[in-house]
């Protein structure tokens, strides 16, 4: 009785803090007061934390301060919060800012606010993942299932194109995480038939769950010829794994995806055999581009590549690669 | 004899509340001061003060002659004096060893010295003649065991003055024997014993002095030669109290059967139990702990899975299988363990009078009607003359008298005819005592039926028109008020339930 | 049965229920939940070694351990926190701000690798003792206070990394700072497990034979009485949490060397993990019970499971059905165990 009672006060207060972080994170900075000479875009991202966001952030300030608008970019804590995110949007909406970036968690639960957006006559472009409604006027992203399917071709490259391999995903749900495993897969069923993929498992992109999913998949598959990460935490989880283990460099050909210092150090020693890299910057500029375009009345294209590209030891210096690299 | 301690105008308050004023005792080395008052008299403020969880506003404390500050529970270990509080104090994970020396453990820098702990604790079981195992846990002594637990770990202060309240609160007649006779033995060691109970008959057989205290003041003190009961109890109420009442007039014998209870048997204790409850009658149960008498309340109610019991409320054949099947019926059961089982004492009056009959109270989509509630447990809590401010005041904030009527309030405002009571006056001071008793009078005479589970033989005596005597989980005896008396139960509650009458 | 002897074997009521008089009976339940967990977990190495050849080969069995190194460093520190009848949320992200710290430490202020290990492990500390204060000081209830630092700890290491991973590699200061996890001083195995093993020794020793020990099971089992005995119970919890947060510091240091870099945005959810363990060893919620085997065994059977289930390919969204299960019956076979006792009487 007791105890039952005192567990559902903690869970009632529990409720409530979490409710106050939800709301104190969705009102960053007074914008809107700039006046109307300067032009405002408000940017939804879907988080903020991880390195693929905050080089994402970096282009789009970088085209902001060419353009001489303002922009604010936000996301919630976890790419789970979708609910979170919608507070965002419609915090953006009542901002009124001139223009919205969106990058949808969740394809269908924006629609209604999509709706409120038009009707504000806020006009609203889109990044990386989309919403599946008519208003937003463009989406600048990359094409996940042709970057999957780039990946096995250099996968199975790397392989002699026969062999085990196996895939250490960062998302089930999340249609980045699908799209670029369904890419691959799809490319290794149709154009590889003597490849076998033996396992696919999901580390939610954490790197210590990805070392030990890596490690328990060699173990259980000893003929496994390549493993692929569908996210920077995925690849580097399998790199650690690997290393654990002591295997010699090379003996189990990792492919990776997005790029960070630990992927880019790992190609350079030999540990990993390349990645996919996405343009993060340029859906940055590109996004803001759009929006800004919006607002003077052009019509942006409605889906705007910003490309994806194979690299690895080889062509890393680059100067083209090197500029979509982050570290 | 030397006098020991002297504590002259104590005087305490709390934000509202005068607690003691001017209070004084003395206590000499070798015997026991008993301290008597009613509950609120200000006794359990005043030993805070002893044992250093208080600190008084004015006053002196002298200990052997000296005037001392005792500003925490160290302080007091240290001066010696110990407390057993009466509200267990132990920690049921811990051995008997580890709970006596607690924060005094044999150590070697950060590290204990387990092996020296045990050693020291077996020695002091012997010294005090304590028959503990040192290394058993504490959760798995029974709650008398617990209690010598208390008194060892208060004895192991070396106490000069040793406090004691409520000791036999939960002890048998022969644990109550064991430590009077302990207690025999520390005051020939010349230590002085604060003895608090609420239990008159056991004043004469230990006190050596009896002080008493009413509204946080003084009152008096009788020495041993001048000790009489009825002076004890008027001085504690401040009025004339007849002990050896007998109930007011009895209900009919041919009255309706209300409960028929035949071959009520539980795996471990019960057997072939059976009884007849009448319309205004109050059926005492009396006999010793552990004779059965909860448990044949507990299996009645469906509490406790019971066997081969055949039931009839009011002359229909029922099944109960569980405790709202029993309140459906109109059986209310009132634990012993108010505090545990009785009450939300964190909750305000009204809500805890109506918990039994929420549904009485509620719209059919489950919205409290709450006027019509409030009506009703304002119109209980002056029909039970219940003092509290209001019914909106935190039930515990009220005395133990006023949370029992709280508890009968609840049984009441769910039409309950058959009222069980278990130990209904424990705890509960002299004065309210006697109000609880009128009030069960009444609630008779109104028609409702009684059983009443009671340990202290004159309160059964008081009220019962019947008592059902039990022993070992038997019935021994059922007797008329008339021809009861304490001997006549006391013989059947000791005869092993074996002996058929 | 005769009523009148005083060693009869009455009702008491107790912290844990009602329990009955027999001493060697209840010290051999105290074991059960224990041993329970134990054969839980030789069940699961049995089945899954029938299950799949590969898993109960040497490197995968040490992969197992050295999975169960960050989880299990948390769950020794949290076992304490927990037999108070406390509970620390703040053990994840706060792992995530002594790893991000130890970074600062050597990466961006150059201090020697020794320096600023410590350094990070102090920090953990330092969240330990505000927690503890706040809990014993201020009496804030601990689950709200430490879900607070939990937050905290989460955007101070945000901030301070800049929304960065801080990487160790190529900083000369920082050499061997990867040996500290996955050094082997033992042939085979890595370090991480070591220290695993070494700190549950230690924790064993401090719940076991010191006073922070026992005056933890006294806290936990009735505080007020504690006090009462003249044990200063304020100052034992802060020290309880501190002691907490130096596990959790140490845990930092693990998984920083482990990975070979801090990442700020890994950590949260890591405490639930842990207190899961706890659970599972049969540490009790409501406080006054635990022991440190029963977390390793816990920690234990959390990384055997998931191990075990990846082995066999099993999807991921399964495996998390079945680590949910698992946790519920362990705490349901453990109420069980207490019913049990209740019944006896």
């Amino acid at each position: 009785m007791k105890t039952s009672k005192k567990i559902s006060v903690l869970v009632a207060t529990a409720a409530v803090a979490i409710a106050l972080v939800g709301c104190s994170a969705g009102a960053p900075g007074s914008s809107g007061e700039a006046g109307n000479k300067q032009l405002y875009i408000a940017l939804i991202s879907k988080g903020f934390q991880h390195q693929f966001w905050q080089a994402v952030k970096t282009g789009a300030e970088a085209r902001a301060a060419k353009l001489g608008v303002k922009v604010t970019f936000e996301g919630p804590a976890a790419e789970t919060e979708v609910d979170a995110q919608l507070q965002m949007f419609q915090a953006a909406i009542d901002k009124k800012p001139d223009a919205i970036g969106y990058a949808a968690l969740d394809p269908k639960a924006c629609i209604p606010l999509m709706d409120a957006a038009k009707a504000a006559n806020i006009p609203v472009v889109e990044f990386d993942a989309g919403c599946d409604s008519k208003v937003p006027l463009s989406i600048s992203k990359t094409d996940s299932l042709g970057a999957g399917a780039l990946a096995a071709v250099n996968m199975a490259k790397i392989i002699g194109d026969s062999g085990e391999i196996g895939i250490v995903g960062h998302s089930q749900i999340n249609s980045t995480g699908v799209e670029r495993r369904d890419g691959f897969v799809n490319e290794i069923k149709k154009n590889h038939p003597n490849i076998k993929i033996v396992d696919i498992q999901y580390g939610d992109g954490d790197h210590l769950k990805s070392a030990d999913i890596a490690k328990a998949m060699i173990a259980a598959h000893p003929n496994l010829k390549g493993l692929y990460g569908t996210n920077e935490g995925s690849a580097v989880g399998i790199v650690d794994g690997v290393t654990e283990l002591g295997l010699k460099p090379g003996k189990v050909a990792i492919v990776g995806f997005d790029s960070g210092q630990s992927q880019i150090d790992a190609i350079n020693s030999g540990v990993m055999a390349g990645a996919i890299t996405q343009n993060p910057i340029g859906i940055g500029e590109q996004t803001v581009q759009a929006a800004y375009d919006a607002i003077k009345g052009k019509t942006p294209a409605k889906i705007i590549d910003t490309g994806f590209f194979w690299y690895d030891k080889a062509n890393m210096a680059d100067p083209k690669i090197a500029a979509v690299l982050y570290k | 004899m030397t006098q020991l301690l002297k504590v002259s105008g104590i005087s305490k308050s709390f934000p509202g509340v005068q607690a003691l004023k001017d209070v004084q005792f003395e206590l000499n080395r070798g015997e026991v001061l008993t301290l008597v008052g009613e509950n609120g008299a200000g006794k359990s403020s005043l030993m805070k003060i002893l044992s250093g969880i208080y600190t008084r506003d004015a006053g002196s404390i002298l200990l052997d002659g000296e005037e001392v500050v005792i500003d925490g529970p160290k302080a007091a270990q240290r001066l010696g004096i110990s407390i057993i509080h009466q509200e267990m104090n132990l920690m049921p994970h811990l051995t008997v060893a580890q709970n006596i020396f607690v924060g005094r453990e044999p150590r070697f820098g950060p590290f204990m010295r387990e092996r020296e702990l045990n050693r020291r604790a077996d020695e002091l079981l012997k010294e005090t003649g304590i028959h503990l195992k040192s290394r058993d846990l504490v959760s798995s002594l029974t709650v008398a065991k617990q209690q010598m637990v208390e008194i060892a770990k208060a004895l192991s202060f070396n106490a000069k003055v040793l406090i004691m309240d409520e000791p036999t609160y939960a002890l048998t007649e022969s644990e109550t024997d064991t430590l009077f006779h302990l207690i025999a033995s520390l005051k020939a060691s010349g230590t002085g014993i604060i003895y608090i109970s609420h239990r008159m008959e056991e004043l004469s057989r230990i006190s050596d002095r009896v002080t008493v205290l009413r509204d946080g003041q003084y009152i008096g003190t009788l020495e041993k030669d001048e000790l009489d009961i009825p002076t004890v109890i008027e001085m504690m109420v401040g009025r004339h109290i007849d002990a050896g009442a007998r109930p007011t007039a009895r209900g009919s014998e041919n009255a309706d059967v209300m409960l028929k209870v035949e071959g009520l048997s539980t795996r471990s204790l019960l057997k072939n139990v059976g009884f007849e409850l009448r319309r205004g009658e109050i059926l005492g149960f009396a006999g010793l702990m552990g004779a059965g008498r909860t448990e044949v309340a507990r299996a009645i109610i469906g509490a406790d899975p019971s066997e081969g019991a055949i039931i009839h409320v009011e002359g229909k054949k029922v099944k109960i299988s569980n405790p709202s099947d029993a309140v459906a019926l109109g059986i209310g059961y009132l634990s012993e363990d108010r505090k545990q089982f009785g009450l939300l004492l964190e909750q305000d009056v009204n809500t805890n009078v109506l918990l039994a009959s929420l549904g009485d109270h509620a719209n059919s989509l489950g919205f409290m009607k709450t006027e019509p509630g409030k009506q009703k447990s304002r119109d209980l809590v002056t029909s039970l003359r219940i003092k509290t401010p209001s019914i909106f005041t935190t039930t515990k904030n009220l005395s133990g008298g006023n949370q029992q009527k709280v508890v009968i309030a609840k049984w009441l405002a769910r039409d309950c005819d058959i009222l069980i009571f278990d130990e209904p006056t424990r705890g509960i001071d002299v004065g309210a005592k006697e109000e609880i008793y009128r009030l069960l009078d009444q609630l008779v005479a109104g028609g409702k039926s009684i059983i009443m589970i009671s340990s202290e033989l004159p309160e059964v005596l008081r009220l019962s028109h019947r008592i059902v005597v039990m022993a070992g989980g038997r019935i021994t005896a059922v007797l008329d008020n008339e021809e009861a008396s304490q001997a006549k139960i006391m013989d059947y509650a000791t005869r092993s339930g074996d002996d058929k009458e | 049965m005769n009523p009148n002897t005083a060693t009869k074997p009455v009702k008491a009521i107790t912290a844990e229920g009602v329990v009955t008089g027999r001493p060697v009976v209840s010290f051999l339940r105290a074991k059960i939940q224990q041993s329970l967990a134990f054969a839980t977990l030789v069940v699961l190495l049995v089945f899954f070694s029938f299950a799949n050849s590969a898993f109960f080969t040497f490197s995968n069995i040490t992969g197992i351990l050295l999975s169960t190194a960050v989880i299990g460093i948390l769950a020794l520190g949290t076992t304490f926190v927990i037999i108070t009848g406390g509970i620390d949320l703040s053990i994840g992200t706060g792992m995530t701000l002594t790893a991000v710290m130890t970074a600062v430490f050597i990466v961006n202020f150059h201090a020697p690798l020794v320096v600023g290990v410590i350094g990070g492990i102090l920090v953990g500390a330092l969240i330990g003792f505000i927690n503890g204060f706040n809990i014993a000081v201020l009496k804030l209830p601990p689950f709200i206070a430490t879900l607070g630092m939990m937050l905290i700890a989460q955007g101070l290491a945000l901030v301070i990394s800049g929304v960065r991973p801080i990487y160790f590699s190529g900083v000369p200061n920082a050499t061997g700072f990867n040996q500290i996890a996955l050094g082997t001083l033992f042939p085979g195995i890595p370090n991480a497990v070591v220290i695993l093993f070494a700190l549950a020794i230690v924790a064993y020793i401090i719940l076991s034979k010191t006073l922070l020990g026992r005056y933890t099971f006294a806290i936990g089992s009735n505080e007020e009485a504690t006090r009462l005995s003249g044990v200063d119970t304020r100052k034992w919890k802060i020290i309880v949490y501190t002691v907490a947060g130096l596990f959790t510091g140490v845990a930092g240091t693990v998984i920083a060397s482990r990975l070979g870099s801090a990442q700020p945005q890994l950590g949260a959810g890591y405490e639930l993990q842990a207190i899961a363990a706890v659970i599972i060893g049969g540490t009790s919620l409501l406080g006054g019970r635990g022991s440190i085997m029963g977390t390793l065994i816990g920690a234990l059977i959390m990384s055997v499971l998931i191990n075990g289930l990846r082995i066999m390919s099993i999807q991921t969204e399964w495996q998390n059905v079945v680590v949910g299960a698992v946790i519920l019956v362990a705490v349901f076979t453990d109420s069980l165990r207490q019913r049990r006792a209740a019944f006896r009487g």
